[in-house]
């Protein structure tokens, strides 16, 4: 049992343990809760639904 | 921990520009220095491709010795050009999603700084004669640990920023990217250790070389991808994400499956026939993820995808997003013993992971970045014909590399697995399809070094500048 | 959705048992495998002489594997002993004692596996570093001449002297003599013997 397979054990349960506490709390967090707004976050007032945010340069130019 | 962060305005419009602002530093940093490594590794290797076709060019110095030149090119694509422009997108993307404005970011540059030195040490150990001829983990042992040092910092600074998010619903793009941040450091730690550090011997450095490498693939690449895509898209067109529940089984389905699949790259090599079968089985079962991202993405697109004619950012993201599709089922398929047979060990190969990390990652980056920057330096960008240069260029030379290699590739296999067949034959039927992938090179290269002007220009400040915060006009195009 | 943390376990049980599965497990059972004792004492795989391990950093440092496999495939997958590569399936203990192991993925030039077979000669192998599109026409492989040193020759020219003909043949009065790394590296290709018999594997 050397050095080497000590630490990755370590590493293992370290990062997966982490993970797991990471979902429970995401669970707990009500992250899977109304998954239908959640797509929505990503939009705001100034940058809302059905307005779309990107030009190639010259296009904006001519309107 | 919390001065780090603070709560910020409530105009969403000003919120976003003070976030840009906070981040501006070490996202254009890390996509400038990303540049420079794309540009260097492009030439070389289309050098290295070159060298196959005229193995005599430039073979008198032990540097530029095609076994040292191919594994450089390799390892700055990987780490100079695709993870550093990988950490930026993820970076940015974090910030806005979590929507925390970052402080103390001098670290996160001084991270990148020793990134980047540790990229450059480690190319020139491959040059000097230092490669240990591990699969991309060629860089010295005197150099890898820079890396992880470097990462160790940015790694935690993406965690942080998570820890310190705006409350609310975490999107499917933090998810991936979270766990992206999380897996690499674990990959990395790994294989340094068994390989280089206290290394293993034998049959089982191969189980654990190509654990690492398609892992980095597939739980660093690709989660950083897809986290972009997902918000890209949807962003781009104001229309959200299709279905929400998909995102989900996609994502957990990528955690679930992809971690076996390194075996893939070894079957018919000498390990216990279980672990390669359990591989293939999950090669296979990666169709569950891909076609759930697939449908999804395509779902969200579909009746918009005149959207391709008017934003760059679109037209390289969802030609990025294809070819995920593409090079994953591509991927499952080769994954099975038959095909397997022969594609092993060919050009075929080469070509596959040409279309992943060009094809889909590089290209979704390229789509990330032509939306990020001119938010962060409150510009436009000055030409769109260069855009579409660098759009054409690249396009038509990873498709002219990928198709070249693919078929020339094919062949090659089958004069390999001919006993009646000699080996010069496999070499013969193979030459004119390198040659013209040596070719394909310079496209990509000139591709790139478009891009860098374009990137350089904004930097310079030669774009078109805007009055409100967070760029890009008041959008006159009604929504389609 | 209260079965989520249930299936985030499930999910997490097994992104593990994966490192578990190709990282733990092939270094517990594979990493570390000694040669196995043939009747009359023989050591298969044979240890490698001190030239043949400083030959292997050569082989790595020069990024061999990027064009050389080392693994024949079993009969009932592939072609690979019709084909001639070896006259059986390579197995685990034939790579025992190789840090890294020299797999390799690519066959842009021959397996390499039972070379010290194929080519027995060390001065053919001194030639094909050379020049290798005179020791082998049509072959790709890059020349090597930087493993190589051109000396005046003192009377009669020296033992290991290679027989260098084509564009790059030394002028007259001058030889080409393989330098210590590249008498390292032929030493290693030279090991490069995996026929006989293992528990694992035996003879067709």
């Amino acid at each position: 049992m050397d050095a080497g397979i000590v630490l990755l054990v370590l590493g293992l349960v370290l990062l997966s343990g982490s993970a797991l506490a990471a979902f429970c709390w995401a669970a707990r967090n009500g992250q899977f809760e109304n998954l239908d707004e959640a797509p929505e976050v990503i939009f705001d007032e100034s940058e809302p639904v059905g307005q779309t945010s990107d030009r190639f340069p010259e296009a904006r130019r001519r309107s | 921990m919390s001065d780090l962060l603070r709560p910020l305005e409530s105009d969403s419009a000003v919120e976003r520009a003070e976030i840009d602002r906070s981040l501006r530093a070490p996202v254009l940093f890390f996509m400038a220095t990303g540049i420079v490594w794309l540009l260097l590794g492009s030439v070389l290797g289309t050098l290295a491709a070159f060298k196959m076709s005229f193995p005599h060019l430039l073979d008198s110095e032990d540097w530029l010795t095609f076994g040292r030149v191919r594994p450089a090119h390799l390892n700055m694509v990987i780490y100079g050009w695709a993870s550093a422009v990988g950490i930026g997108v993820g970076i940015w993307l974090m910030g806005r999603l979590c929507r925390v404005v970052l402080r103390h970011r001098g670290l996160l540059l001084a991270a990148g700084v020793v990134w980047n030195l540790g990229v450059a040490a480690g190319t020139i150990g491959i040059l000097a004669g230092e490669s240990r001829s591990i699969e991309w983990l060629e860089f010295p042992g005197w150099a890898t640990p820079i890396l992880f040092v470097a990462y160790a910092l940015i790694g935690t600074w993406g965690v942080i920023m998570f820890r310190y998010r705006q409350p609310g619903h975490v999107y499917v793009s933090q998810w991936y990217l979270l766990a992206a941040f999380l897996w690499f450091p674990w990959l990395y730690a790994t294989a340094n250790i068994l390989l280089i550090w206290q290394p293993i011997q034998g049959s089982a450095t191969g189980a654990v070389n190509w654990w690492f490498a398609h892992n980095v693939l597939g739980l660093w690449f690709t989660p950083i991808g897809i986290a972009s895509a997902y918000y890209m898209i949807p962003k781009v067109l104001g229309r959200p994400i299709h279905s929400y529940y998909l995102s989900i089984l996609g994502f957990w389905s990528l955690a679930l499956f992809y971690s076996w699949n390194g075996m893939h790259h070894l079957i018919g090599g000498p390990f216990p026939a279980w672990m390669v079968s359990a591989s293939v089985v999950a090669s296979v079962m990666m169709f569950i993820p891909v076609i759930a991202v697939a449908i999804n993405h395509h779902l969200t697109m579909r009746g918009h995808f005149d959207a391709l004619k008017w934003s760059p950012t679109l037209r390289f993201t969802v030609l990025g997003a294809m070819t995920y599709t593409l090079v994953s089922f591509q991927g499952s398929l080769m994954a099975n013993p038959a095909p397997n047979n022969l594609t092993h060990f060919t050009d075929y190969t080469v070509g596959h992971a040409h279309l992943g990390l060009y094809g889909f990652f590089t290209m979704t980056m390229f789509g990330a970045m032509y939306y990020i920057v001119p938010r962060l330096v409150g510009r436009e960008w000055p030409s769109a014909t260069m855009i579409r240069w660098h759009f054409w260029l690249a396009a038509t030379g990873i498709a002219l590399m990928v198709a070249t290699l693919t078929l020339g590739g094919f062949l090659q296999g089958l004069e390999l697995n001919d006993p009646q067949s000699s080996f010069l034959a496999s070499l013969q039927v193979a030459a004119p399809f390198r040659l013209i992938r040596a070719a394909s090179g310079i496209l990509l290269s000139a591709a790139h070094l478009v891009f860098a002007v374009l990137f350089l220009w904004m930097l310079l400040g030669r774009g078109e500048r805007r009055a409100t915060p967070t760029l890009l006009a008041e959008s006159s195009v009604p929504a389609v | 959705m209260n079965k989520l943390p249930l299936l985030f376990v499930g999910i997490l049980c097994v992104f593990a048992t994966s490192w578990i599965g190709l990282v733990a497990y092939p270094y517990v059972k594979l990493g570390h495998l000694e040669p196995a004792v043939t009747k009359d004492g023989q050591l298969v795989p044979a240890p490698l002489t001190a030239s043949a391990v400083a030959g292997e950093r050569v082989y790595a440092a020069n990024g061999c594997i990027y064009c050389h496999s080392q693994q024949v495939r079993p009969a009932w997958l592939s072609t690979d002993i019709e084909k001639g590569w070896g006259p059986r399936q390579t197995v685990a203990r034939d790579y025992a004692g190789q840090r890294p192991g020299f797999l390799g993925t690519m066959r842009t030039g021959p397996d390499l596996t039972n070379v010290a077979v194929r080519r027995p000669d060390p001065a053919w192998h001194f030639q094909h570093l050379c020049e290798p599109d005179v020791a082998t026409p049509g072959s790709i492989m890059p020349a090597f001449r930087f493993l190589f040193k051109v000396q005046p020759v003192h009377g009669a020219p020296s033992a290991d002297a290679v027989a260098v003909s084509g564009p790059h043949a030394p002028p007259a009065g001058m030889e080409v003599v393989p330098t210590q790394e590249a008498r390292d590296l032929v030493a290693y290709l030279l090991s490069l013997k995996h026929t006989d018999p293992l528990p694992e594997a035996a003879q067709p």
